[in-house]
């Protein structure tokens, strides 16, 4: 009934006020699952833990009641009253596989291979359609990245099959 | 003391490494999208292969270099990249826009020195001061602090009280993740052997900023052509302009300093502040909102001596108050150095090593930024889709080259959309930040209070301190609750 008179970002902030309800009620039931070690404190691991998901859950509380109020939050870099701008979850889809892929390929085929086809895929995700030139500029990026961590700073990075190539 | 502090600083090494900070420093902060603490974030891994001073003699330089950097992007591509750079972006890219952008860069740069210098001059005394001070506080009355500093940041920043609180309820959740200090109980680590040392701090700065940001934007398709506005003629300013801008300089030192050391929710309050009061004080009201020189001026001042008041309570207390003061915090905790009343006197090579280079960078950004500012416009010509893939493919090096493992990233990636959520409903970043690191503190303070009292929770309130904070707390947070329900109250009738 109320839901009906809701916008679609309200909606949208209704389930984000609920998972924070539901966030500390996860934080309550993990922590009265939490296994003590023995040794007498006299503070139990416990009690934190269970002040941090009261307090969790009736924030998420009060943020539901003022969603269902109509009290909506502003999105970032736009003002109160500007028209809702319904996300793109294909960008977003996009992107977070370029990052998912970074984090995968990361140790299997190293560095210069998961950071090229990172930066690739942001620069798709945000436009770019110059698919050969971005490829160029992706690669010249992990390079010049690669060598100066692992060369200049002397900070490690997972080499994947350029190990034989240049060396470690 | 400081005497010392600069022989530290001055050995060509140090100096060198001052220099590379103003360098990187100004370099990743004037990239639009990239605010201070995001900035010595992403170099943070950079400073790690150096030895303990170097370091943060290089961070403080990147931290004014950073701050040095914002401005510029702000004034010439109306893109602030933090709360502190509105004002900034408000009146100066109107002076660009008017063909002054010379004299808006010359001030922003001046001013931001004189407020450096002086506010860093009242560091260099406040915060031994404060330090010593501190050594006789009890754990229940850091606490009590810690709990203040919770109040104020999370309900000061942005326009819903809620807001904050549910930024610094999730950062606290995030807090708690990993092995309990003392008893070792693991609290949701899930069986994951990664997560039994806790979430990376550094991680969670770079990912929130960095690619929540990426998300949010990608999300909006926002990324509309912004102008860039070109430059003509120096970066000087006239003997007119000088005398304009002297008065709002000092204003707005004397309004950023003491409202960084009170933990009063960043930036912001302070540089709108500066901006009101040069505006009624002006007798060119009319040029304001238009391109008054004033109200880049002050807010800028003001800024700046923010950043360097806020650094009292991180240095003499271990309390960050603002999320680039986070990050300072993080960077002497990756050395083992823990801020605080003792680290005056366990590490006082680096306190004063770190408040001597301060000065050190500050004259430098000077010196070096005014001829630079050229090289930095070009910076600003780099096409977003590359920015934005270059900053989130950085941010994912950031995270891994911390501890070399992919765990790190998983994390990055499910904070970064965290991220992208606050963004999308209005929830402010900075509390989250605050919350991740305060709260372990938190509870070990309220462990070691109850210990020392035998488990009897009157202690959390014994004493003229805590009594004190409270009743602060009280009168700051709850009294304009109460006073605007109310009037609320009053209207219904």
């Amino acid at each position: 009934m109320i839901l009906q008179k809701i916008s679609k970002q309200g909606k949208g902030e209704l389930a984000f006020a609920g998972s924070l309800f539901l966030l500390g009620m996860f934080v309550a039931w993990d922590t009265s699952k939490m296994v003590i070690p023995q040794g007498s404190s006299i503070v139990s691991p416990q009690t934190f833990p269970y002040m941090v998901a009261a307090f969790t859950s009736l924030v998420g509380l009060v943020l539901i009641s003022d969603v269902l109020r109509g009290r909506l939050g502003t999105p970032d870099g736009s003002e109160p009253g500007d028209p809702f701008i319904a996300p793109s979850y294909k960008t977003m889809a996009i992107l977070m596989a370029a990052i998912g892929l970074h984090v995968i390929l990361l140790e299997i085929a190293g560095y210069v291979v998961s950071a090229t086809i990172c930066f690739w895929g942001v620069s798709f995700a945000f436009g770019s359609r110059k698919y050969l030139k971005d490829f160029g500029i992706s690669l010249i990026f992990a390079l010049t990245v690669y060598f100066s961590f692992t060369k200049g700073l002397n900070i490690n990075l997972p080499a994947g099959f350029f190990e034989g190539v240049v060396g470690k | 003391m400081l005497m010392d502090g600069f022989q530290t600083a001055f050995t060509p090494t140090n100096l060198m490494f001052g220099l590379l900070g103003t360098f990187l420093g100004t370099l990743v902060g004037v990239l639009p999208g990239i605010g201070p603490a995001l900035a010595i974030g992403l170099l943070l891994p950079i400073c790690l292969t150096v030895n303990p001073t170097s370091a943060l003699i290089m961070f403080a330089a990147i931290y004014y270099g950073a701050m040095y950097g914002g401005s510029t992007t702000s004034i010439l591509l109306n893109t602030p990249g933090e709360s502190g750079s509105v004002i900034t972006a408000l009146e100066g890219n109107k002076m660009a826009k008017a063909g002054r952008a010379g004299a808006a860069l010359a001030t922003a740069a001046i001013g931001s020195f004189v407020a450096g210098t002086i506010a860093t001059l009242l560091l260099a005394f406040g915060a031994p001061a404060l330090a010593d001070l501190a050594l006789t506080i009890q754990p229940a009355g850091y606490l009590a602090l810690i709990i203040l500093a919770f109040a104020t940041v999370g309900t000061l920043l942005g326009e819903s009280r809620i807001r904050g609180l549910v930024a610094l309820a999730v950062g606290l959740v995030i807090g708690l993740v990993g092995a309990d200090l003392q008893s070792g109980a693991l609290r949701l680590t899930f069986g994951n052997l990664n997560a039994i040392d806790g979430i990376e701090t550094v991680t969670v700065i770079v990912a929130i900023f960095a690619l929540g940001e990426a998300l949010y934007l990608a999300s909006r398709h926002t990324l509309v052509k912004v102008e860039l506005l070109t430059m003509s003629g120096k970066a000087w300013m006239t003997r007119e302009d000088f005398k304009r801008s002297w008065k709002p300089w000092l204003r707005g030192t004397a309004i950023g300093f003491p409202l960084g050391v009170i933990p009063a929710g960043g930036s912001e309050v302070p540089t709108f502040l500066s901006y009101g009061v040069e505006k009624a004080l002006s007798k060119n009201k009319g040029e304001f909102g238009k391109g008054a020189i004033e109200g880049v001026a002050g807010p800028e001042a003001a800024n700046n001596a923010n950043a360097a008041g806020v650094l009292v309570p991180m240095l003499a207390l271990g309390l960050p108050t603002s999320a680039t003061a986070a990050v300072v915090l993080v960077a002497f905790q990756s050395f083992n150095i823990q801020p605080g009343p003792m680290l005056f006197q366990t590490n006082p090579e680096i306190v004063w090593g770190l408040i001597a280079s301060l000065f050190i960078g500050n004259t430098l950004l000077l010196v070096m930024n005014l001829p630079l500012i050229r090289f930095w416009v070009l910076l600003l010509k780099i096409p977003s889709h590359y920015l934005y893939a270059g900053i989130t493919t950085f941010a994912l090096l950031g995270a891994y080259a911390l501890n070399n493992s992919t765990f790190d990233l998983q994390v990055a990636l499910a904070v970064g959309f965290i991220g992208y959520l606050f963004r999308r409903f209005g929830v402010p970043i900075t509390p989250l930040i605050i919350g991740v690191i305060l709260g372990p503190l938190a509870e070990l303070y309220f462990k070691r209070a109850l210990q020392i009292s035998q488990g009897d929770w009157h202690i959390l309130i014994a004493g003229p301190f805590p009594k004190i904070i409270y009743s602060i707390l009280l009168l700051v947070i709850i009294g304009p609750m109460v006073w605007s329900f109310k009037k609320k109250f009053a209207n219904k009738k």
